[in-house]
This record gives structure tokens, sequence and C-alpha cells, in this order.
């Protein structure tokens, strides 16, 4: 910190808000080269298919999904939700799984020598051999795909909470340890924290996954009211527009359940240096 | 220096490794069937046949009595007598035989009608040329311990049938017994296995007579240690109902038929199949010997089994073989309509019987019976497995 702390420098004065119309300006300048390109995308996608005169059946023009989306967003949403509801299941389960047994393997050395390869090993089953026997093992219906998400973030939340928890600023641990403090302390306030930051990068890879593996798990069966059966059933009778209409509808979910462990991160961790740094963008 | 030798070596076994993994995969699956294929029409290159025409069948699902007409017209040579070279593709739970066709990589292909109906209102011009599956496999089972004996006893309970295209005789079916799909039954899409029925994790499943009712049939009851038996089950028959819907039948596209020469083809290659499925329904033991030889995973047994069920689906064909039935195709027409499969009304452009009509005429003209009307089926025995 290179900040004087009795005045605020200029660069922090300029970027106080100054109510509602501050924001909005600041998160769209933030914000504005995504969108265009969004826009530009949709409009280059549009051409080729008009151009080209495009099969619906092989690309389906973006102006008949956003139509098909229009006329059907109830049915989609509900669907959506239904997914949703799984793929939170499975993170959830997933995520507290990976941290549980990270901090398992830190404090007991032994064990991590144990369960490290099995953590591995999980990560290389496939996910299309291990459907149908999650089908098998805990029922067509929400169990199997909460344990296909679950499986999903496991990994990456395990590896990452380990690599976090043993990436501590140099010197910290041996300062700890000459305090002689409990084993108890040096994880709550010292490896805790520095673990945050690469738990939250984990926990947000996983949201995305989790709503990819909740799509995917349901292509091996289950209800009809969800979106995974919908994206599959639509597609195998040449229903393209209707299959890209509810793609549509998982990728908004997939995006606003990132926004939302992205904003989760903001509460949790507003002393990181990501949220502090001036300019950062 | 040290360091740069292990570098290369590295980038060395790397490069190998990816070489040697791309290798194999393309020719193998077709190398078996094509060498036999072109050993036969270069000793059957007899008279006026110098150049045979390479066509290509894309099949609806992998290689299987289901489609054992086809093979039989290959190992029999009755495609070498027709002057064709043909390709036989198996299908898979991916492949969708109208994409395929209509990509151009394939000449023909087998599907349900109302797929192809689907595929016509999407835009897709494809035209169905000979319907050689007459009646509808495809039934819904329950398990008579749980009280359903019929479609109206699905109320309130939780059935499966696997989407993609074939749920709507269902549909249609709890419909006309006033059943809501989306309030009154709880409809579960089901994997391409039996397991979901064989632990009761549903009430009803779909199956196919030629292939899921015997792996139910094959499979130990752990309760009696014998083979589940029809008995133990209610077989839910939707052409007894009046809402099947038509399945195997041949297509290709409306532009690929325009040409003058691409007909004549049609026409050999019609009465080279139709000539196929007679062979296997007056031999079916041989034609289940050729199905084996094209590796499928389900054994002797069961494709025995899916033989005579397949037969029974094809015979008798009143009109004779792969000819169209008005009324049926207009049977499930209508139940595409009502069910969103199509939203305008199919016309009758969507098929055409000339070539299938000229094929039998002429193989009726050389004594063949085309019709099988006094065709009888087999019994078969089934044993775990389908061994």
């Amino acid at each position: 910190m290179t900040h004087s702390v009795t005045t605020l420098p200029e660069e922090l004065e300029e970027l106080e808000p100054e109510g509602l119309g501050a924001s909005i300006a600041h998160w769209l300048r933030r914000y504005f080269p995504s969108i265009l390109v969004f826009i530009l995308v949709t409009a280059f996608w549009e051409g080729v298919v008009r151009l080209f005169n495009i099969n619906v059946f092989l690309l389906p023009a973006p102006h008949a999904i956003f139509q098909e989306f229009a006329s059907n967003y109830a049915t989609l949403l509900e669907y959506g939700m239904n997914t949703f509801r799984e793929a939170l299941g499975g993170f959830a389960v997933g995520c507290s799984l990976g941290v549980l047994v990270a901090v398992i393997a830190i404090r007991w050395h032994m064990l991590a020598d144990l369960l490290l390869p099995v953590a591995v090993a999980s990560n290389s089953i496939p996910i299309i051999a291990f459907a149908p026997l999650a089908i098998v093992w805990f029922g067509i219906d929400a169990g199997s795909k909460i344990a296909i998400v679950a499986l999903m973030c496991f990994f990456p939340t395990m590896i990452s909470t380990f690599r976090g928890l043993t990436s501590l600023p140099p010197g910290a641990l041996d300062l700890m340890r000459s305090y002689a403090a409990p084993e108890k302390d040096i994880f709550l306030k010292l490896r805790a924290p520095a673990a945050l930051p690469y738990v939250f990068n984990a926990l947000k890879l996983s949201s995305t996954l989790s709503m990819i593996g909740a799509i995917v798990a349901e292509f091996f069966g289950g209800s009809v009211k969800l979106l995974g059966v919908y994206i599959k059933t639509e597609a195998s009778i040449l229903h393209t527009t209707q299959a890209w209409a509810a793609i549509i509808v998982a990728c908004l979910l997939g995006i606003l359940f990132y926004l939302a462990i992205s904003f989760v991160e903001r509460l949790v961790m507003p002393w990181h240096v990501s949220f502090r740094e001036v300019g950062h963008e | 220096m040290h360091h740069k030798k292990w570098i290369f070596l590295t980038v060395a076994l790397l490069a190998a490794l990816v070489i040697a993994a791309c290798q194999p995969a393309a020719p193998a699956p077709q190398a078996p069937a094509a060498e036999p294929a072109k050993a036969e029409s270069q000793e059957m290159a007899e008279e006026g046949c110098t150049q045979p025409d390479k066509v290509t069948l894309q099949l609806k699902w992998v290689a299987q009595a289901q489609f054992a007409g086809y093979y039989a017209a290959k190992e029999a040579g009755y495609y070498d007598e027709e002057c064709l070279d043909v390709t036989i593709n198996p299908g898979g739970p991916d492949i969708v035989p109208e994409q395929v066709v209509a990509a151009g990589q394939a000449d023909f292909g087998l599907d349900w009608l109302p797929s192809l109906l689907s595929a016509r209102e999407q835009g897709t011009p494809l035209i169905n040329i000979g319907q050689v599956f007459q009646r509808s496999a495809m039934r819904e089972i329950a398990w008579k311990d749980s009280g359903i004996t019929g479609p109206a006893d699905l109320k309130g309970r939780r059935v499966a049938v696997w989407f993609g295209g074939n749920e709507f005789e269902l549909l249609a079916t709890l419909k006309k017994y006033g059943i809501d799909p989306e309030k009154d039954v709880e409809l579960i899409q089901q994997p391409f296995d039996m397991n979901l029925f064989l632990q009761r994790q549903v009430d009803a499943a779909a199956a196919m007579t030629y292939n899921e009712l015997a792996q139910v049939l094959e499979t130990v009851n752990p309760e009696t240690g014998e083979l589940y038996k029809l008995e133990d089950l209610v077989v839910m028959d939707f052409n007894k109902e009046g809402t099947a819907m038509l399945e195997d039948g041949i297509f290709t596209t409306e532009e690929w038929l325009s040409d003058p020469a691409h007909q004549d083809i049609a026409e050999r290659f019609l009465r080279a199949s139709f000539k196929g499925w007679i062979h296997c329904r007056d031999n079916p033991n041989e034609c289940v010997d050729f199905v084996l030889k094209q590796g499928p995973a389900l054994p002797r047994g069961h494709q025995t089994w899916q033989m005579n069920e397949v037969n029974k689906l094809i015979w008798p064909s009143p009109n004779g073989i792969g000819i169209m039935d008005p009324a049926l195709f207009q049977q499930t027409a209508d139940i595409a309509l009502n069910f969103g499969v199509i939203s305008e009304p199919a016309s009758s452009d969507a098929y055409t019987t000339e070539y299938a009509e000229k094929a039998v005429s002429a193989l009726e003209a050389a004594g063949v019976d085309t019709k099988g009307e006094n065709w009888e089926p087999m019994v078969v025995e089934l044993t775990e497995g389908g061994k």
C-alpha cells in the first residue's frame, strides 16, 4: 500500500460512487466491449445464415431462436430451474467434499498420501461410463444428476483448496510456529484466509461445470421437465431452433450462477488485492 | 546440450504416440466389411457390370438383425447382381440418419416416418421410397404384479419412454385414454438399457419387441432364479390401440432422386434389398449368421429372436414388401400433427411407391413371393444374456 491514509488520492476520489447513474455508467463502461462483441457475433451469425441459406436443421438463425425463446420462456425457465436445482445440489456436495478432503489432507499428512491419488483417479472417470452406473445406484431422478455434478466439481475444488492452504506468505508459518500457535489457530488465522482466493477460483469454475454436468447427466435419462432431456428430445426430431433456445437458457443460468459466486466472493473477501487495486480492469 | 537431447527425445516420443493414436481410427471398422465386398464384386463383374455403382446406406442403429435384409442382400450377392457396390454404415445413439443423408454422406438412410415428416417440415426434402416395416414394433411394458392391466392404468404412474422421436405413439395412446401427459402421469426419459424397468424405478417402460423386450426376457429373476417370462409382463401394443406409427423405412433426398440415373439405382437397390428381406424370411438362421459376421454386441440367441420379431413386422405385406399403405401413412401423419412433431399436415409427397412397386413387380415376375401370406413365425427360446 503506497497511498497515504490521511487523504484519498485523486484516482480513488474519481471512482467514488455518486449514485445510481454513476454506478450504471461505470458498469456499462466496464462491460461495453463484451456487449459489443456479443452483438457483433449475433449479427454475424444471422448474416451467415441468411447469406448462405443455411438449413435450419444445421444452424438456426438467431432471430428464430429469440422468437422461440420469447414464445416458450415459461416452460424453458421452469425446466431450467429444475436442472439448476440439480446443478446446485451437486455443486454443494462436490465442493464441500472437495474442501473437506483438502483440509483433512493438510491436517493429517499421512491421509494425504491416501486421499490424493484417489481424488486424481476420480477425476479420470469418464462421465459417459459413470452416468448409467449413477442411474442404477442413485436413481433416475435428481440423485444420479447430483452425483455426476458432484464428481465434476469435487476435483477442481479439492486441488485448488489444497494449493491454497499451502500457499502461505513466506515466513508466516514459521512465525506462527515460533509463537507455539495451536494447529487450529494456524488453520483459521493463516491457512484459511490464504486459501480463500483459490477456493473461490474453484467455486467459480465449478459453477459453470455444474450446469454443464447436470445437462450431460440428463442426456442419459430423467424426467421430461429437465433442460437436458428437452434439448436431446428436440434435437433428435431436428427441432434445432427449440434446442438452441434451451441452450441459451442453460448458458444464462450458468452465467448467473457464476456471477452469484463472484458476488459472494466480493462480499467475503473485500480485503483482497483484486478488489482494491486502483484502475484494475 | 544434455537438456536439448532430453527435450528432443520427449517431443519425438509424444509425436510417435500421437501418430500411433491417430492411425487405426478410421480404417478398422470398415476394412473387414469392405474387403470381402470388393473381392465379391470383382469376381462377379460379369455380364454388363463393368463398373458397379457405389452406394452408401445409413442404418438407424448399430448392426443387428433389425437390418438383416440389407446384410443378406450384400452377403448373398443380390447387390452385386444389380451392379451395386453398397457400403452399409451402422448407426448409433447420436447418429441421425436424416442428417447424414441430407448432408450427402449417404445416399439412402433408414428412419422412422415421424422423423422424416419432421425433417421435411424443417426444410430438408427427404422422401420415403420403401416402407419395409409394416407394423410398429414399439410396446410399452409393465410388470403384471404392478396392477397395471392396460394403458388406462398408467394414470398417476411413472412411465418411461426413450424420447428422441419415438414417444408419440405413447403420447397418442395416453391421449386416447384421457390421460394428460403433463399432469396425470410422470414421464421419464429412459436410457438405452432396461435397468430402470428391471429395478422397478419406473412402472412402465418402452421396449421394442425385437430388442428390449428380449433383454428383459433374457434376464434372470432374482426371486425365482429363472428367466423372466412373458406372463410376468403386461405388453401394451400400439398397433392394437390404433396409435401406432410407421417405423423403419428407406429414404433418400428429393434432389438425389431427381436424377434419372439415380432413379435407376434406387429401383435396383430396392429390388436387391427386398430380395434380401425375402431371403431372411425364408432362411432366418442363415441371416442370423450374416448379422453375426458384422460383430454385433448381442449374441446369437438374441439376434435369432430379433430376426423372428422383425419378420413379424414385415410379413405378411399384403401389397408386397416395401409398399407404403396410404391409410397407415395417414395414421402416422395425423398423430405427428396432433402431437407437435409437425405443425402443418403432411402431404403424401413425403413418399413415393413408384420404385418399390417396380421392384416388387420385377420380383413377382421372377416368381419370388413378395407378400409372405403363408409365412409362420418361428418359436425362439431365449437364454440368459441372449446366447
